[in-house]
């Protein structure tokens, strides 16, 4: 996949074809929501009604409908009508699916420990659609109907991440939301284990090269974009001169032909080797050299791609937020963050998101996660950083999310902000949020019916939607 | 050590020697106010009253005269009657088990805990009030989808046994002064490999039991008082299919008193009900498989009394609440759910008279909770044992 070029972007152009040829995908990029029946296709494929639907954190509608046809929500409001041959389901108050930003389900179990991922690592070859249906099933029917997984979890530098629906049964067209989700790091976890004895703490002096070798990777991957646009402008303009030396040529063509003939002539009088004219022009611009790697790297670079960096320790994530100040488009999202409170003003600052790990952990814990709290989340929000929760990377703790959620609301996270968190603030973070996140017209169809309010830990999910099908009802 | 002579000492004498010295009881009663009060029985009564004098429940209901010079709390959430855990190490990690004496039936786990020990702080905030200070298990692998990398055993070891075959009896304990509630509350047997060791006996499954059969045979001191029904029984089993063997056991020998450990013990639900046991369900983690929690359920069709263990320190005391909404989010009646928190627990340890419920009568062990209790985002604003406040803000 070839760096996009500043001059022609080849995917703007395309794009526009592609949403002149389908006025559905083109729908797709609308964020108003229908407030009436007007719109609603005969023949839609669900009708969920509830008494309680909320659009997006803060936004509720009461009496609401949602009509969904092919996977997507193609209406949203209140006095909606089931359309004739529609299946519809109902009850208290229905929501968007929880995302899961910080997860493991369903990827293939050596990918996990793969430390020797780089950036290009793609986790979408690493995925294993097929086994642990049953881990997807209990994570939906617990309301996560998506989560962003990583290969290399736990390595120092992941991979490019997925975002991946939770549903048996999906092909993996439909599975798969995005490829390319982000890029993921980590600094100063405890390496390895040893049986009986439990992982061991790396070394200061390695953890504040994690940090550095990350800064590098950043720059490195700085300098391939830079050094790509400026061979860019080179070409541009050394084919700009060849095209005027060749016109130039071209006028006195006769002549220089003549002057040539005689130069060569002139060289075998003499007995000399004509040495061709040798223009400027040339040389070629060098072209720099392709690493898949870096342009991932220059992508998180620019800012296109997130990096989602796991670190728990207050002087590591002080050195990491050091070292990647100058990267003024650096989308950096903090995975674990245990000892961040000291940094929330910068953190909230410089717009950095954290997933935190509201995980009940007792005295048997690894050195990084000394300081661990499970009221973590609620002071970095009343701090105003950007707060995500996240399962922790343990596969089959995603089921257990919004139970974990519901312990960091019970130790002082507002109850609307952990909603969000696992919802529209996930999908913003993850670049999935054109498709997932609220219940809008256009928005894939993930979404949750239940019995009560969301994250209440006593609610149950009556019904869970994944990319249109009801895979959760209240018989399984 | 000093300690343990001066315990020693106490005891011989009669006197509780474990309890802090109580601080003096504050005169006159104590009436709270909630705008729901949670009586244990699934009962529910809207602006409650509950009147607490001398460390004990004196009425609980709507409406109810508020005698002159009660100090009075008004809590604008929910009340209910402390959390038990049904097994538990705080304060006493490392000090319950005799490594080299498999067989010590006059064992006390009393001995064993440290009530200023700081564990009990953690407790006290989420809610719990008593719990069971038992015998080391050293529970072999679970079977969990994914085992977090290098889990780790407490006093795992190849060679010598590292659970006590009969480990002697449990104590329960209460949260905040350390007082002893019951000194012998079940006697401790384990059936499961973690009692077996290399080449200390017993060695293999057949000679434990063999060893357990002579023991029961013609028992004496605490065996004795479990044969006879006096003393309840924990018989711990790792694997169904320990519980079964542990199943067989108790009625052979007509022993009553609750299986703990498997955690899919569920399961075996019909059988564990024909023997008349109950259930000590194994703590939750995130992630533990949903079978586990499902067996649960199965427990409660079966009608089997249970409770839920703990494992503090080595578990946040919050998992204790968050296992039973696992439970529930899997099946599990949530009001069965509270009673095993509570009442269902002290039946299970034969104190249901005495905690596990707000009713006139009961020691008071109560909870001020922000928001309904099975809902992991209330929290404890507030916490009373025999009384006292153990936790709390302002009020």
């Amino acid at each position: 996949m070839h760096l996009a070029l500043p001059r022609l972007s080849a995917g703007v152009l395309a794009a526009a074809a592609l949403a002149w040829a389908s006025p559905e995908l083109l729908a797709r990029g609308t964020r108003a929501h229908a407030n009436g029946a007007q719109e609603a296709p005969e023949g839609g494929a669900l009708f969920v009604r509830a008494a309680k639907v909320i659009v997006r954190p803060g936004e509720v509608l009461a009496d609401a409908g949602i009509i969904v046809q092919d996977g997507v929500i193609v209406a949203v409001g209140a006095g909606l009508e089931r359309p004739a041959g529609a299946r519809e389901i109902a009850g208290e108050v229905v929501c968007a699916g929880f995302l899961d930003p910080w997860s493991t389900l369903g990827l293939d179990r050596g990918a996990l420990r793969d430390e020797r991922t780089s950036p290009a690592s793609p986790t979408a070859d690493a995925l294993d659609l097929y086994g642990d249906d049953h881990l997807r099933l209990d994570a939906a029917r617990a309301g996560v109907t998506s989560a962003r997984l990583q290969a290399g979890e736990k390595s120092s530098v992941g991979g490019l991440g997925v975002v991946v629906r939770n549903a048996p049964d999906l092909e993996r067209e439909r599975a798969l939301v995005v490829e390319d989700a982000g890029v993921a790091a980590s600094v100063g976890l405890s390496v390895g284990q040893s049986r009986g004895r439990g992982p061991s703490v790396k070394d200061v002096f390695d953890r504040v090269k994690d940090v550095e070798k990350l800064g590098d990777l950043i720059e490195a991957g700085r300098k391939y974009h830079e050094d790509w646009v400026e061979y860019g402008y080179e070409i541009a303009e050394w084919e700009k001169a060849i095209a005027e030396k060749e016109a130039e040529l071209e006028k006195d063509f006769k002549k220089a032909q003549k002057a040539r003939e005689k130069e060569v002539e002139d060289a075998k009088e003499k007995g000399k080797e004509h040495k061709e004219k040798k223009y400027k022009e040339d040389k070629r611009p060098k072209k720099p050299k392709l690493d898949e790697d870096k342009e991932v790297m220059a992508r998180v670079a620019r800012g296109e791609l997130p990096l989602l960096v796991e670190v728990h320790r207050a002087a590591e994530i002080r050195h990491l937020l050091e070292l990647t100040a100058h990267f003024d488009q650096l989308r950096l999202v903090l995975c674990g963050a245990t000892e961040a409170l000291p940094l929330a003003e910068e953190l909230a600052e410089r717009d950095v998101a954290v997933i935190v790990w509201p995980s009940p952990l007792g005295t048997d814990r690894a050195d990084h996660l000394r300081k661990h709290d499970l009221a973590l989340a609620g002071r970095l929000a009343a701090a105003g950083v950007g707060v995500l929760l996240g399962s922790g990377g343990e596969s089959a703790a995603t089921r257990d999310l919004p139970l974990l959620a519901g312990l960091a609301i019970g130790h002082g996270l507002d109850r609307e902000a952990a909603f969000a968190a696992l919802t529209e603030g996930a999908a913003r973070a993850l670049d999935v949020a054109d498709r997932l996140g609220t219940l809008e017209r256009g928005k894939d169809a993930d979404l949750l019916v239940l019995d009560g309010e969301p994250l209440v830990s006593t609610t149950r999910v009556r019904y869970a939607v994944v990319a249109g099908e009801v895979v959760v009802t209240p018989d399984n | 050590m000093l300690a343990n002579t001066l315990l020693f000492a106490l005891a011989s004498t009669g006197t509780d020697p474990v309890a802090l010295p109580s601080p003096v009881r504050a005169e006159g009663e104590l009436a709270i106010r909630a705008a729901v009060v949670h009586v244990g029985d699934g009962k529910r009564i809207a602006d409650g009253t509950v009147l607490v004098r001398a460390g004990r429940i004196a009425a609980v209901g709507a409406g109810i005269a508020v005698p002159d010079g009660a100090a009075v709390i008004e809590h604008d959430g929910h009340l209910s009657a402390g959390l038990i855990a049904m097994r538990d190490y705080s304060g006493s990690a490392g000090e319950g088990a005799d490594s080299t004496r498999p067989v010590l039936p006059a064992a006390e786990l009393a001995y064993a805990y440290d009530p200023e020990h700081p564990d009990f702080e953690r407790l006290a905030r989420a809610g719990i009030t008593s719990v069971v200070i038992a015998p080391p298990f050293s529970a072999p692998p679970v079977q969990m989808p994914e085992l977090p990398e290098g889990f780790f055993f407490p006093g795992f070891s190849f060679e010598t046994p590292s659970a006590p075959l009969v480990g002697g009896s449990t104590a329960l304990v209460k949260v905040g002064s350390g007082r002893l509630v019951q000194r012998r509350a079940q006697l401790h047997l384990s059936f499961s490999e973690s009692a077996l060791g290399q080449d200390a006996a017993p060695t293999s499954y057949p000679g434990a039991l063999a060893l357990l059969d002579e023991l029961f045979a013609n028992p004496s001191g605490a065996l004795a008082d479990a044969k006879s029904g006096r003393l309840a029984v924990v018989l711990y089993a790792g694997s169904n299919q320990e519980v079964q063997r542990a199943v067989a056991f108790a009625q052979r020998h007509g022993l009553k008193g609750a299986i703990a450990g498997a955690p899919r013990a569920g399961e075996l639900a019909k059988a564990i009900q024909a023997a008349g046991l109950g259930v000590i369900c194994a703590p939750f983690s995130p992630g533990i498989e949903t079978r586990a929690l499902r067996a649960v359920a199965e427990l409660a069709e079966a009608g089997v009394p249970f409770g839920f263990a703990l494992d503090a320190p080595e578990r946040d005391p919050e998992s204790l609440r968050l296992g039973a909404a696992a439970c529930v989010r899997e099946g599990l009646d949530p009001d069965v759910a509270w009673a095993a928190l509570t009442s269902s627990a002290a039946s299970l340890l034969g104190a249901a008279a005495e905690i596990g419920s707000v009713a006139a009568g009961r020691q008071a062990d109560l909870v001020l909770w922000s928001g309904p209790p099975l809902d992991l985002g209330s929290t404890p604003v507030a916490v009373y044992v025999d009384g006292q406040k153990i936790h709390g803000g302002a009020q």
